[in-house]
C-alpha cells in the first residue's frame, strides 16, 4: 500500500467539497480552541510570573519568619550578600472614631520599599520607595498610612482622616491601588493598610508571640547585577547551612508562590478537561458526520474495491482523507486558542490581578492539535472501519438497509490504541492525574451508560405493542429503527445534561452550606493575638457580654515543618494534596486532651499531666498524604528553634464543625516557655446572630483594640463571593461543553436527515398532509428529547451526589426546579432543533424530491 | 481443448442472513472459454447478477468451484482476490460508479494505480483517446454525458488489459443510440485485446451479438430448448 496513492485518494475525495462537515469542523475547532486556549493563558501566566518574578518577590530571595525578627547574626550575614529590605503582615483590627471596625491586613514597610516595581495610587500616581516613605512620614507625630479602596468604603475612610490600629491613630494619606509584590504574600483574609515598621513598633502590636510574618527580601550581588539561578540557590543552601534552626521558608524569584503557581495548574487542568469534555461531547458530532460521509461514499468505495483496491487502502484513504479534514477544522481553533492571550491582554491589560505574558505558546498549540486529531479519530474510527466491508455487490443492486456489521478486530484494536494516546498524552499534559483520571472515567462512565440506556430504550421501543394511534406508532418506530437517531441523541443531549445537571447540583449544594448548614453550626468569631496574659480576663470579659455563648480558648503558634522522619521537608515524597502542610508555616497548639470534634483513629491520647518529650498528634488524612504513622518523628521550628516531636497518635478531625481544629496538636510541654499567643472562637447557641455579633465588635474595641476579631460571617461571605466568581467561570466553560453538545445534536439530526427526508416523502406520496408528518416528528424528538433528558439528568445527579458525599464532603442538595427547568429547555431545543432540520422537506413537493433521489 | 478461462462447478450462494436469507444460485456448472463472448439473460430475480459478481470475485460462493484464469477463487483472500481483480477482471456497471471526485483520466487509470502500473496515466490516456474521449481527459463524470460516463468505464475497465470483461446491462443506463455505440465499441475492443466477455441483458438484439447465451431461471442454468425437449424424451 503506497502512502502516495493513499494521500493522491485523500485529495482527490476532498476535491468534492466539504458538504456535511461543517458540524464536524466546528466541534472540532471549538474543542481544539478551547484546550489550546486555556494550555496558552496558563503558560502566558506562568511566564508571566517568571518575567515578573523579582518585583513580585521583591528581590532575589526571600526568607519568611513568623512571631519574630531575624536576629543580628542573620541579617547580618544577609547583608553581606546583598540589598536587604523587609516588610511584616500581621492581621489586626482598624478603628475609626465612630464606633465602626474591621479587620485588615496590615503591611508595615522598610524605606527600602518597594525595592523593585513601583506601588500605585487609585489616582494613577506610580511610587518608589522614597516616594512611599515620605506618604507615610509622620507629621505633626501622626504616623501615614495608605488603605485600599476596600478598607476606605468599609469604614468610610478618606486621605486626610485617621484610622486606629492597636493603639495609635493613624493618618490616611492617600488610596493605595496596587503593590508590586502583594501576589507574594498569599491570600488576604481582610483589606490592605500600609505604613512604616517604624510606626509599627510605635503601635504598641508588636507583642511576644504576636503572629507577625517577617519577609526579608534579598536583592543579591552589588550594583544592580542579576545573578544567576544557579547562585541564589547557592546562596540558600550557604544560608540553610549557616542557621540549620531558622526556621525560615526561602522562596526565590522562581517559585514566588507555589499556592498560586499550583491554583494557576489546577485551574487550567480542571478548563483543559472541559475543553476535553467539548471534544468528546463534539467527538458524537464527529462520529455522525463521517458516519454519513461513508454513507455518502459507499458506492466509490464499493467502486474502488470493484477495481482492485484492497480493503485496508481504502480504509487507509478514508482514514488519511478525514485526518485531513480533522486538521482544518483544528486550524481556527489553533488560531483562536493561539490569539487568546493578546486579546485577554488588549481586554483586560492592567487590571489582571497577575502579571501576564502574551505570546504564541507551541507547547499549548501542539497538545490542542494532537489532542483534536487523536479525538477526531478516536471517534471516526469505527464508521471508517466499518468501510471496510461496504460491498461491492451493492453497485448492482439497490441498496436500502444501511450497513450493519460488526466492526471487525483490527479496527477494534485500533480503536483500543488510538484511545490509549488519548490516554498517554492526557496523562503527561496533567498537573493532577488523579484528577484527569476520574474526570475521564466519570465521562466515559457516562458515555457507557447513555449508549446503554439507548440500546435498552431501543430494544423496548421494539417490543412495545403497536400504537392503535398511527402517528405515535410512527414515532415509536422511529426510535427503534435501523438508522435511528436514539443513539446519538442519546449520548449527545444526555451527556451535556448530565454535565449541566451535575454542575448546577454541586453548586447548589455548595450554597446551602454557606447559606443553610454552617452558620448554624460555625462560631460567630475567631480572636487572634490575645495576649497570654490576657487569656483569662478576655475569657471573663467575653463571657461577661454573652453568658449563654460557647468559648473555647487555645494557645497558638506558627510553626513550619522541617524535617518528616529525619529528611527534609523539601525532599519529601508526599501527595499533591497535602504539599501545603509542608510549605510555609502553619498555626500549631498544644492540647491536654482530645480536642472536641475529633476521634483517634490510630495510636493513643497522652495522658493529661504528661511532661515528657514532645509528642504530636496528626490529622490522619494529612499523615496518609504525607506517608506517615504513629511512631514516626515530625521537626517543627517554632520561633526560631527546632523541636521534633514523636507521632502518638492519628485523628480524624470533622473540619465542617468550623471549631478550633489543627493539623498538628502537641503534648502540653512542647514549647515549655516559647511566648504565644491564644486564640478563641465564640459561638452563640442559635448560630450567626448579626444584632450581638456587631454590638460585640465595637464593645471589644473599646475594650481590647490589640486583640483582633475575626468574623466568620465576613469571610464566608469573602468565601461566598469568591465561589460566586469560580460558579461563573466553570459556567462560562462548561458553555463550551454545552455549544459542543447541542453542535454534536445538530450532527447527529442532521446525519439523519436524508433518511427522514426519504419518509417524509413517502409519507407525503401515502397521503399524510404536512400536520401529520409535523405531528409525527415532534412526537419522535420529544420522545427522544425527553428519554435522553431524563438519563442524563439522572446521571448528572448521580455525578453531583459522589463528588458532594466523596470529594467535597457536604451534604447533597437536590435543587429541583433549576434541574428540570433545564431538563425541558433541552427537550424544546432537540424539539426546536429537529425541526429546524426537517422544516424545509415539509413545504416540498414530493415529485421534485423523487426525481432528484 | 484450451483451458477455458471461467470454470464453474455446482456453484450455490445465497445472501442475507437469518429468515430473509435467499438462495440464489442453485448448483451452477459451466466454462467459458478464452476469448469466448457469452450473454447471461433470464428474468428479473433469476440470479444473473449474482453470477456475474460470482464470476468476477465479488461475492463468494457457498459451495462448489469458481476458476477465473486458472485461479481458485474460493480459495484467496479479501485482499488477494482484489488485487487478481484489479489486474485480471474489468467490470463494467449499468450504472457507470465512476468516482464523481475523479477527472475522466484519473477514473481511467485507477486501476493501474492501485496495481501499482507505471505509467498508469499513459495508458489511460491511450484507452481515452481509444474510446473517442481524448478530449475529455480532464472532465469530471458531472461534466460528461451519460454515454460519455459509460465511455470512461469501459476505458478503465479495459486499461488493465483483463482477461475477462464482465458487464452488467452497459446499455441500461442509455438512449437506443447511445447504447449501440457502447456496445459497438465493446465488442471491437473486446476483439481487438482478445478478452472474454460476459454480459448480462435483457436485450435479445445485444444477447444475439454473443457467442453464446446462457439463460438462467430461478437460480439455475435453464437447458437450450432441443435439450429440453431431449431431455423429457
Amino acid at each position: 500500500m503506497s502512502l502516495a496513492l493513499i494521500a493522491r485518494l485523500a485529495l482527490r475525495s476532498l476535491r468534492g467539497g466539504f458538504r456535511g462537515f461543517g458540524i464536524f469542523f466546528a466541534c472540532i475547532a471549538l474543542g481544539v480552541a478551547t484546550v489550546s486556549g486555556v494550555g496558552s493563558l496558563a503558560s502566558a501566566i506562568s511566564d508571566g510570573l517568571a518575567r515578573e518574578g523579582r518585583t513580585i518577590l521583591g528581590g532575589d530571595v526571600s526568607f519568611s519568619v513568623s512571631q519574630r525578627e531575624l536576629g543580628e547574626a542573620e541579617t547580618a550575614f544577609m547583608q553581606a550578600s546583598g540589598a536587604l529590605s523587609s516588610v511584616a503582615v500581621f492581621r489586626s483590627m482598624a478603628r475609626t472614631g465612630a464606633d465602626g471596625s474591621t479587620l485588615v491586613e496590615i503591611k508595615a514597610v522598610d524605606p527600602a520599599w518597594p525595592s523593585s516595581g513601583r506601588a500605585r495610587l487609585d489616582t494613577k500616581a506610580e511610587l518608589d520607595a522614597p516616594a512611599v516613605q515620605a506618604l507615610l512620614a509622620p507629621q505633626s507625630g501622626t504616623d501615614g498610612a495608605l488603605i485600599d479602596r476596600q478598607l476606605a468604603l468599609r469604614l468610610g475612610l478618606k486621605p486626610g482622616d485617621t484610622v486606629t490600629i492597636g493603639e495609635r491613630g493613624l493618618s490616611v494619606r492617600a488610596i493605595l491601588d496596587s503593590e508590586p509584590d502583594k501576589l507574594a504574600g498569599g491570600v488576604a483574609f481582610g483589606p490592605r493598610l500600609l505604613m512604616t515598621q517604624d510606626a509599627l513598633r510605635r503601635s504598641g502590636l508588636l507583642q511576644p508571640g504576636s503572629l507577625v510574618r517577617w519577609s526579608y527580601r534579598l536583592a543579591l550581588g552589588t550594583g544592580g547585577q542579576t545573578v544567576s539561578d544557579a547562585q541564589v540557590a547557592a546562596f540558600i543552601a550557604r544560608a540553610n547551612a549557616a542557621f540549620p534552626e531558622a526556621g525560615w521558608e526561602a522562596r526565590t524569584r522562581d517559585t514566588i508562590s507555589p499556592q498560586f503557581g499550583r491554583s494557576i495548574a489546577r485551574l487550567a487542568q480542571f478548563l483543559s478537561l472541559v475543553g476535553l469534555t467539548a471534544l468528546a461531547a463534539g467527538g458524537a458530532g464527529v462520529a455522525s458526520a463521517v458516519g454519513a460521509h461513508v454513507a455518502r461514499k459507499r458506492a466509490d468505495i464499493a467502486t474502488l474495491k470493484a477495481l482492485g483496491a484492497p480493503a485496508s487502502t481504502v480504509f487507509a484513504g478514508l482514514a488519511a482523507e478525514v485526518g485531513l479534514l480533522a486538521f482544518i477544522g483544528a486550524v481556527p481553533g489553533l488560531l483562536l486558542g493561539a490569539v487568546l492571550p493578546y486579546g485577554l491582554s488588549a481586554l483586560l491589560g492592567a487590571a489582571l490581578p497577575f502579571p501576564f505574558a502574551a505570546a504564541i505558546y507551541p507547547r499549548a498549540l501542539a497538545t490542542g492539535l494532537a489532542l483534536g486529531l487523536v479525538i477526531a479519530l478516536l471517534f471516526a474510527l469505527p464508521a471508517l472501519g466499518r468501510a471496510h466491508d461496504v460491498p461491492v455487490s451493492g453497485l448492482f443492486r439497490y441498496q436500502v438497509a444501511p450497513l450493519r456489521v460488526r466492526l471487525r478486530l483490527r479496527y477494534r484494536i485500533m480503536i483500543g490504541a488510538v484511545a490509549s494516546a488519548l490516554l498517554a498524552i492526557i496523562w503527561l499534559s496533567a498537573a493532577d492525574r488523579t484528577l484527569a483520571l476520574v474526570f475521564l472515567g466519570s465521562v466515559a462512565g457516562i458515555f457507557i451508560v447513555l449508549r446503554l440506556a439507548a440500546v435498552a430504550l431501543m430494544a423496548l421501543a421494539r417490543r412495545l405493542p403497536h400504537p392503535r394511534n398511527a402517528t405515535l406508532r410512527l414515532a415509536l418506530a422511529s426510535i427503534h429503527r435501523p438508522g435511528a437517531l436514539t443513539a446519538s441523541v442519546f449520548v449527545s443531549l444526555g451527556l451535556s445534561l448530565s454535565l449541566l445537571t451535575a454542575l448546577v447540583l454541586v453548586d447548589s449544594s455548595l450554597r446551602q452550606q454557606f447559606s443553610d448548614s454552617l452558620p448554624r453550626q460555625s462560631p460567630s468569631f475567631f480572636f487572634l493575638d490575645i495576649p497570654a496574659r490576657d487569656a483569662g480576663s478576655f475569657e471573663a470579659w467575653l463571657k461577661s457580654q454573652s453568658a449563654e455563648a460557647r468559648i473555647e480558648q487555645v494557645a497558638l503558634m506558627r510553626g513550619r515543618v522541617m524535617e518528616v522522619n529525619g529528611t527534609r521537608a523539601e525532599d519529601v515524597q508526599v501527595k499533591e494534596n497535602v504539599a501545603w502542610v509542608l510549605e510555609g508555616d502553619r498555626g500549631i497548639t498544644t492540647a491536654q486532651t482530645l480536642p472536641e470534634g475529633s476521634s483517634l483513629t490510630a495510636g493513643a491520647w497522652w495522658a493529661a499531666d504528661y511532661d515528657g518529650p514532645p509528642l504530636v498528634s496528626l490529622d490522619s488524612g494529612i499523615a496518609e498524604g504525607l506517608r506517615l504513622k504513629v511512631g514516626d518523628t515530625i521537626t517543627v521550628n517554632v520561633m526560631g528553634r527546632n523541636i521534633k516531636a514523636g507521632i502518638a497518635n492519628l485523628r480524624k478531625v470533622n473540619w465542617r464543625s468550623m471549631g478550633i481544629n489543627f493539623v498538628l496538636v502537641f503534648s502540653p510541654s512542647s514549647f515549655k516557655g516559647a511566648p504565644h499567643s491564644n486564640l478563641a472562637s465564640l459561638a452563640y447557641p442559635a448560630g450567626f446572630d448579626a444584632a450581638r455579633e456587631e454590638a460585640l465588635l465595637k464593645d471589644m474595641a473599646k475594650a481590647w483594640p490589640g486583640i483582633t476579631a475575626v468574623r466568620v460571617k465576613d469571610t464566608f461571605d469573602a468565601l461566598s463571593d469568591l465561589f460566586s466568581q469560580i460558579a461563573v467561570a466553570v459556567r462560562a466553560a462548561s458553555a463550551v461543553v454545552v455549544a459542543a453538545a447541542v453542535l454534536a445534536l445538530a450532527g447527529a439530526l442532521a446525519a439523519g436527515q436524508e433518511t427522514r427526508n426519504r419518509d417524509a416523502v413517502v409519507l407525503k406520496v401515502l397521503g399524510a398532509g404536512r400536520g401529520r408528518i409535523l405531528r409525527i416528528f415532534v412526537t419522535e424528538y420529544a420522545a427522544l428529547g425527553g428519554l435522553a433528558g431524563l438519563f442524563g439528568l439522572g446521571a448528572g445527579a448521580l455525578a453531583a451526589w459522589a463528588v458532594c458525599r466523596y470529594v467535597m464532603e457536604i451534604d447533597f442538595a437536590f435543587a429541583a426546579l433549576p434541574v428540570l427547568a433545564m431538563t425541558l429547555a433541552a427537550i424544546a431545543a432537540m424539539i426546536a432543533l429537529g425541526l429546524a432540520t426537517s422544516w424545509r422537506i415539509l413545504g416540498r413537493k414530493p415529485a421534485s424530491y423523487l426525481r432528484a433521489a | 481443448m484450451t483451458k477455458p478461462l471461467i470454470e464453474m462447478q455446482n456453484v450455490h450462494l445465497s445472501l442475507g442472513q437469518g429468515a430473509a436469507r435467499v438462495h440464489i444460485l442453485k448448483g451452477i456448472s459451466l466454462q467459458i472459454g478464452r476469448s469466448e463472448a457469452v450473454g447471461l439473460t433470464g428474468p428479473s430475480g433469476s440470479g444473473k447478477s449474482t453470477l456475474l459478481m460470482a464470476m468476477a470475485g465479488l461475492e463468494r460462493a457457498d459451495s462448489g468451484l469458481v476458476r477465473v484464469d486458472g485461479q481458485d477463487l474460493g480459495a484467496m483472500g479479501e485482499d488477494a482476490l482484489a488485487a487478481f481483480r484489479g489486474k485480471r477482471i474489468g467490470i463494467v456497471f449499468q450504472s457507470f460508479h465512476l468516482i464523481p471526485t475523479m477527472t475522466a483520466l484519473e477514473n481511467a487509470a485507477l486501476p493501474l494505480e492501485l496495481a501499482g502500473a507505471p505509467n498508469a496515466f499513459a495508458r489511460a490516456r491511450e484507452d481515452l483517446n481509444a474510446v473517442g474521449l481524448g478530449a475529455r481527459l480532464s472532465h469530471y463524470p458531472g461534466q460528461l454525458s451519460g454515454g460519455e460516463q459509460q465511455r470512461v468505464a469501459l476505458a478503465r475497465a479495459l486499461v488493465p488489459r483483463p482477461a475477462l470483461l464482465v458487464a452488467d446491462e452497459p446499455t441500461g443506463n442509455l438512449d437506443e443510440t447511445t447504447g449501440r455505440a457502447i456496445i459497438d465499441l465493446m465488442f471491437a475492443l473486446r476483439a481487438e485485446r482478445g478478452a472474454t466477455l460476459v454480459l448480462v441483458t435483457h436485450d435479445a438484439a445485444l444477447a444475439a451479438r454473443c457467442d453464446r447465451t446462457i439463460r438462467l431461471r430461478s437460480g439455475e442454468i435453464e437447458l437450450p430448448a432441443p435439450l429440453r425437449a431431449g431431455a423429457a424424451a
